[in-house]
């Protein structure tokens, strides 16, 4: 192991686990000493329809009723578009949909007020369906080769339609924001968060003020997932317009209910796929994408972008074409949520290639073996891989790890008792930093170091801390490079009046891209150092050399620099009597490369992996006739337990890249990518694989039974 | 604010409950969560008189304020209650939560009162007017309603001392640990000289109340074993016609191939 991946204790352990942290909800009073106003958003209560009056009971003093009209600047949230409004327009189009805020300083009251506030609605035929949808917020299509000559000249045609559900990112800490007037006329914000600068440019807008009159701070953040990429800027461009117009600091922090079916999750998804075969060999894919982006398009573009540029797969295939589609309908917004697009489509693809391998007769690894792309070969996007794929190295690996080939033979035989075994197997990458040339165009990442004259340095940049490890192995990185023990340098949570936009904590790309500026900066800061005296060193965003460079209205070149590569290998037993499947072994390896921290990135390849395992069986999150999302509570919306952790193994396999800090890539979202595939393999097998096409995930001890009735009829 | 009686005996826990309009408290795990407003509680879980386990020529006795982990760790309350209690929750709410306490939420998803009704168990009810015996499946009147007067406290759960040796149980939840039951099954079975004398079977969670069908059992009640095999089929055809289950997270369908699939086993496994 290198020097540099041997673990430390984490910067944020102890005030975490001695209950020292503040969390957003723990302030007694705001920074200045002033009591904290509580705000509840009123919600809609109907999926879409006018929204005629509000009646709004007579306000005891102190109490205030916020809403649209009370915006100082541009009643719309800057995420990607800027279509989400802060308070609703004439319309509401989701059930959950803020139409104002009640804020005041008794929280029971507030809460009566809230609950005697009539809304008068012109109801509205909403749209709730992804396959009813008649407007696509994105529509992108692109490929290469000739799809169409392929399917003509094929042996064999196959067509197949795949569908996931929602996925709840289920942080600890439920979203919350406080804004607070300041006595110089700055708004100060601050909350549970992962991107201060998507907020800062998100509320400027809406105060209608320059740069310098907002500041955003992170607060200690109880999880984010990429539950708190977009949702903060919304809740914070709420509590500052709430705290514009009461002139004292307002706090918003939902309850469990709200955040479950009012904030952002994981895009519900339908791929159709079509794929050709000749003398044994995928010579096209055809992918058409849907995703459910909901009532306003918040971040779908970009989680739509990964996720059909990973449409086919981890496969060398001649011929492609993919078109994606971010659908409206009147259901919550959906946004990011670790994988970001990638677990649906490869979840896709992966059932795609292994009913092929079915119904050739040829086993499902070893088809997928004879197709995995190498270093050198052409991404989706006609890029490169630049970097060695060590695919078949890991699948090695891991069949080694749980005997996966062989038992995946044994499984194969008919089984008919009431617990039968399946394992499955899945290949997947996740692309590295941000989509397309985004870094390069959008980002532009700055990062400093400022040392003080006692020689204790300090990293100045804008990535938050969410439980990911930042707050530690940043200091790693720079104390190595200086020298220096890891007591000497720290780096707390951002404040946007403080910090550099280094970017925004998303896409698996703080350690690699951000890391990398300031294992540089510290090599500056090295070479310039002067014992005793206070210095600061800057580095910026250079686009490695080697890049083709990516057009977004083509689709053309290298979306991502590198990728992490994944194989998961999941084995299962399914009690047909009650479809209940028990995981008797998961093993995944993982290729992020150098660690910086293996306790640390063994960590998140653990959970990742196991959210995953969740997102593939027992997370079921639906809607109901009327557009409401119906598991609004933990015991409704379940999620793995430490008694559901299976017999789960990560692997790490490091594949170094050149361009990361001492050849680390993006680590956060790849553990989550393939399990859905892997599990559903795993079922379908233990069911009698060809028998029973498995299509949808999560697929449910429900489902499980109503597959083998279909057998009983 | 939350205003509270601590009484120190049964019987001033009694009078307590006839003269005010107070909820019974005994470990708050449900309580706490439907976090009433408004309400004062009468706590129970301290009484003497509601945590002992006793037996008699009968019965085995548990209290109304007993915890699941105690009932767990006692050598009087017999395997197929353990097993049923060790499934509920986690061990922070099996520390908490209490049998009078399962009985009084008045859910079928409640997983001791399932072993109590395949076990014909009875409730000892007390109030200051006295006490009653009732059966626990009379003790249920519909969904979340029971047979409990405004001055009366659950004081005991009876359960047969003899009888429960033979069971099959199984519980289905969404997880492995804190879940609540989607589909729960108990089947009690005993034999002498050679013929049946119980085949009883409950079902969880599947309705508004446990269900169990006595008329139904009675078919297999004096047979053989080989009859009971050549009467399988109608059987199982009677529990069909009787099963109208709800949905609840799951579909009814769902719960029923369930019930189905666990009470083909429970017949599997005595050999019909
Ligand atoms: C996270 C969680 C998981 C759970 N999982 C399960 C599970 O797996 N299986 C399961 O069965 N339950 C489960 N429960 C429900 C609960 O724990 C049980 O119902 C428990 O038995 C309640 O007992 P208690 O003493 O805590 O009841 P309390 O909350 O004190 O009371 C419950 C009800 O009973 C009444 N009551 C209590 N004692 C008496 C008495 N002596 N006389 C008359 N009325 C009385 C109360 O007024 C109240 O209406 C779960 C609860 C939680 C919070």
């Amino acid at each position: 192991m290198d020097k540099i991946s041997q673990s430390v204790v984490k910067k944020d352990h102890a005030p975490k686990i001695e209950g020292r942290s503040v969390y957003v909800g723990d302030y007694v009073t705001a920074r200045d000493g002033r009591p904290i106003l509580t705000g509840k958003l009123l919600h809609a209560k109907v999926a879409r329809a006018r929204v005629l009056s509000v009646q709004v009971p007579e306000l005891p003093a102190g109490y205030f009723y916020v809403d649209a009209k009370d915006v100082p600047g541009d009643n719309n949230v800057n995420i990607v578009l800027d279509d989400t409004p802060v308070y609703c327009r004439e319309t509401v189009e989701y059930i959950g949909e803020p139409i104002g805020m009640v804020v005041g300083p008794d929280e029971k009251e507030v809460q009566r007020i809230l609950s005697g506030i009539k809304v008068n609605y012109e109801e509205l035929e909403p749209i709730l369906d992804l396959r009813a949808a008649e407007e696509a917020f994105f529509d992108y299509e692109f490929g290469h080769g000739d799809v169409e000559q392929a399917f003509r000249e094929a042996d064999k045609v196959y067509e197949e339609e795949f569908e996931t559900g929602y996925q709840d990112q289920t942080y600890l800490e439920t979203q919350g924001m406080m804004a607070e007037p300041e006595a110089d006329g700055r708004m100060f914000v601050h909350g549970s968060s992962q991107c201060a600068y998507y907020i800062h440019g998100a509320v400027m807008r809406v105060l209608g003020c320059g740069p310098t009159g907002v500041h955003v701070l992170q607060d200690v953040t109880g999880g984010g997932f990429g539950g708190k990429e977009a949702f903060p800027s919304i809740l914070g461009a709420q509590v500052a317009v709430a705290a514009c117009k009461a002139k004292a600091p307002v706090r918003c922090v939902f309850d469990r209910r709200e955040d479950l079916e009012y904030t952002s999750k994981r895009h519900p998804s339908l791929c159709r796929y079509k794929m050709a075969v000749k003398d044994g060999r995928v010579i096209a894919v055809d992918c058409d994408v849907i995703f459910n982006a909901g009532a306003y398009s918040t971040l779908s573009a970009v989680v739509l972008q990964r996720g059909i540029i990973a449409a086919p797969g981890v496969y060398n295939i001649p011929n492609v074409h993919v078109r994606g589609r971010a659908v409206k309908t009147n259901t919550t917004p959906c946004g990011a949520y670790r994988g970001f697009g990638g677990p649906q489509t490869f979840f896709a693809m992966e059932r795609m290639m292994d009913h092929v391998a079915q119904d050739l007769g040829v086993d499902e690894i070893a088809f997928k073996e004879a197709h995995l792309v190498k270093q050198g070969d052409m991404t989706s996007t006609q890029g490169r891989y630049h970097f060695p794929v060590p695919l078949q190295a890991m699948i090695d690996e891991v069949d080694a790890k749980c005997q996966l080939k062989r038992k995946h033979e044994e499984y194969k035989k008919r089984q008919t008792g009431r617990f039968r075994r399946g394992i499955g197997m899945s290949a997947y990458f996740h692309g590295a930093g941000f989509t397309g040339s985004g870094e390069r165009d959008l980002i532009k990442a700055v990062a400093k170091l400022r040392k003080y004259a006692d020689g204790t340095v300090e990293i100045l940049a804008s990535n938050g801390d969410i439980g990911q490890g930042v707050r530690t192995t940043f200091p790693k990185i720079v104390a190595n490079e200086l020298n220096l023990p890891l007591d000497k340098v720290y780096y707390d949570h951002p404040d946007t009046a403080r910090v550099p936009d280094s970017g925004p904590t998303v896409a698996s790309r703080s350690l690699m891209v951000v890391g990398e500026l300031l294992r540089r900066a510290a090599i500056k800061l090295r070479t310039v150092w002067v014992e005793g005296q206070e210095q600061e060193v800057e580095e910026r965003f250079q686009e490695p050399d080697f890049m083709i460079p990516f057009y977004l209205d083509k689709f053309q070149g290298d979306a991502y620099p590198t990728y992490a590569w994944g194989v998961d290998a999941i084995e299962v037993e399914v009690d047909t009597f009650t479809g209940v499947t028990r995981v008797l072994n998961a093993v995944g390896n993982f290729d992020v490369g150098t660690p910086i921290d293996y306790n640390i990135v063994v960590g998140q390849m653990e959970g990742g992996f196991l959210q995953g395992i969740g997102y593939a069986s027992i997370e079921k999150m639906d809607y109901d006739a009327k557009g409401r999302i119906r598991n609004n509570s933990f015991s409704d919306y379940l999620i793995p337990t430490t008694k559901d952790v299976p017999n789960l193994t990560a692997m790490l396999h490091v594949e170094k890249y050149p361009y990361g800090p001492y050849g680390a890539k993006g680590a956060g979202e790849l553990p989550l990518v393939g399990a859905t595939a892997a599990y559903v393999a795993a079922v379908e097998q233990a069911l009698g694989a060809g028998k029973h096409p498995l299509r949808h995930a999560p697929f449910t001890a429900e489902d499980t039974v109503k597959e083998l009735t279909k057998e009983g009829n | 604010m939350v205003n509270g009686f601590v009484p120190k005996t049964l019987q001033e826990a009694l009078e307590l409950r006839a003269t005010r309009d107070l909820v019974p408290y005994a470990g708050g795990t449900d309580l706490m969560v439907e976090n009433r407003e408004n309400v004062s509680y009468l706590f129970l879980g301290k009484l003497p008189e509601l945590r002992q386990i006793t037996v008699d020529g009968e019965y085995v006795r548990i209290g109304a304020a007993v915890t699941f982990t105690e009932a767990l760790a006692s050598d009087l309350v017999p395997p197929l209650m353990k097993e049923a209690v060790s499934r509920i929750a986690a061990p922070a709410i099996r520390n908490a939560g209490t049998f009078g306490g399962n009985l009084g939420n008045g859910s079928a998803k409640a997983d001791s009162v399932l072993i109590e009704f395949v076990a014909d168990a009875k409730l000892r009810l007390v109030s200051v007017r006295g006490e009653r015996l009732v059966d626990v499946d009379k003790f249920y009147l519909g969904r979340k309603k029971l047979d409990l007067a405004s001055d009366e406290l659950i004081a005991e759960v009876l359960l047969p001392k003899r009888g429960l040796e033979n069971y099959y149980y199984e519980k289905v939840g969404g997880r492995n640990a804190l879940a609540i039951s989607r589909v729960s099954f108990a089947g009690v079975f005993a034999e002498q000289d050679g013929k049946i004398t119980n085949i009883a079977a409950a079902f969880g969670a599947v309705a508004d109340t446990v269900l169990r069908w006595k008329e139904v059992e009675q078919m297999l009640i004096g047979k053989t074993l080989a009859e009971a095999r050549a009467l399988k089929a109608d059987y199982l055809k009677a529990y069909e016609a009787h099963m109208t289950l709800t949905r609840g997270r799951v579909s009814a369908e769902y719960r029923k191939a369930v019930c189905m699939n666990l009470l083909g086993e429970f017949l599997a496994k005595f050999g019909i």
